[in-house]
């Protein structure tokens, strides 16, 4: 059921149908919250109105969770477009990308959860 | 009469037995303290044109007087406004923090006749009771008016979530700056004193949003000291708060490096002008504003 939904709301982000899809959003509640594929969709929304941070933060958040390479892959194509392209390519490297995002919750507070 | 009662910080010691109450509590006495001792300035000068008596009690208060009251978590203090408002003719309440804004507010405001708030949101933009004002700058922090500015850039805080961590990395080769990075908010932090040292010697302020939401004391604090901000562009915050105003805004903090490595002496003298002039009216704004609901 919930595989279904955000689904669907994909296929509504894909078809540029932005409002759409963020008021299906919105209609989630809570036990959403952990699920990486939920955060996924908020951060893809959010990084197309142009809220990179915000989307950046909720894709790092999603790294709390569970490990998918297409969140590893929009932060990526985030740090590219904001300019640090040395961390946008350890994104795409599935090699480098674990320890350069530990690298970078340990620079910034407020995202990890784990002591 | 009208009387000014400063409540944040008579807020209960923590004391539950519950773990969870007892962390609320502190959270809120610290907030409450900090709110007393870091907002008191900026209040009194919206304030500036209202005439009042400092009462240090509500015991202090006669039927029918006028209470202007400023106050923090007040989500837990219907009671007392419903007592004020027995007492009190009007109440103008200044209701200070709320960052996260969770709170039903209802019970409190109904008492109140107007209320002014920082932290704005949707609720409250087009709000014809509640008016949304600066969360303003730190008590003490003042322009040096030095002759020269040499430093490009500042950041004092904590560096936390994305936004804060790029703009270091963005920044960093732009030189000459400061930088204090802090671990906490209000741990370890320079003094006002050098603040204003360093806020006078400054060009530009980059003020990334809040830890959750958009409002910052340095925005306020860079236009006091004659600094040009350059804010967030997120959900175009500032544009909704102050139509017009004349921040430098960006979605993403590469785009502000060529303003600041590039901006000759004249453009950024004509900007940083802009902005103090514009901030001068704000603030003439809001206390006109405040005095009117207040004395009518």
């Amino acid at each position: 059921m919930n595989k279904n939904i955000l689904e669907k709301i994909n296929r509504l982000i894909n078809n540029k149908k932005i409002d759409e899809a963020q008021f299906e959003l919105s209609k989630l509640g809570s036990e959403f919250y952990k699920n990486i594929d939920y955060l996924y969709l908020r951060s893809k929304i959010f990084f197309i109105n142009k809220l990179y941070y915000i989307a950046l933060d909720t894709l790092l958040i999603a790294t709390e969770f569970e490990e998918k390479d297409k969140i590893y892959e929009l932060i990526g194509k985030i740090y590219n477009i904001l300019g640090n392209k040395e961390l946008s390519e350890k994104m795409f490297n599935p090699d480098l990308r674990l320890e350069a995002i530990n690298s970078l919750k340990k620079e910034l507070t407020g995202i990890s959860q784990k002591a | 009469m009208i009387k000014l009662f400063w409540n944040t910080h008579n807020q209960t010691k923590p004391n539950s037995e519950d773990e969870k109450i007892k962390e609320k509590q502190a959270t809120n006495y610290l907030w409450g303290q900090y709110h007393k001792k870091s907002s008191d300035k900026w209040i009194y000068e919206i304030l500036k044109k209202v005439k009042y008596n400092t009462i240090e009690n509500v015991t202090d208060l006669k039927k029918e007087d006028t209470l202007i009251i400023i106050d923090s978590n007040v989500e837990e203090k219907s009671e007392l406004y419903l007592k004020l408002n027995i007492v009190c003719s009007k109440i103008f309440l200044f209701h200070l923090g709320d960052e996260f804004g969770f709170s039903d507010l209802s019970a409190v405001y109904k008492n109140c006749n107007y209320i002014w708030r920082p932290f704005c949101s949707s609720a409250y933009f087009n709000h014809d009771k509640v008016k949304c004002i600066p969360i303003g700058y730190k008590s003490g922090v003042l322009d040096k008016k030095k002759k020269t500015r040499k430093y490009k850039w500042t950041f004092t805080g904590t560096p936390h979530k994305s936004s804060r961590h790029d703009l270091l990395f963005q920044f960093s080769d732009i030189k000459p700056f400061f930088c204090h990075k802090t671990e906490k908010f209000d741990v370890k932090i320079i003094s006002v004193d050098e603040m204003n040292e360093v806020l006078s010697s400054t060009e530009f302020v980059p003020c990334p949003n809040g830890f959750f939401h958009p409002e910052t004391y340095r925005l306020y604090e860079a236009l006091e000291c004659g600094c040009i901000p350059i804010v967030e562009n997120a959900y175009k915050y500032y544009d909704r708060l102050f139509p017009n105003n004349p921040f430098i805004k960006v979605d993403k903090w590469i785009d502000a490096k060529p303003i600041v490595l590039d901006w000759d002496s004249n453009q950024i003298r004509k900007k940083s002008d802009e902005c103090k002039l514009w901030w001068d009216k704000e603030k003439n704004n809001i206390q006109d504003f405040v005095k009117n609901k207040i004395i009518t």
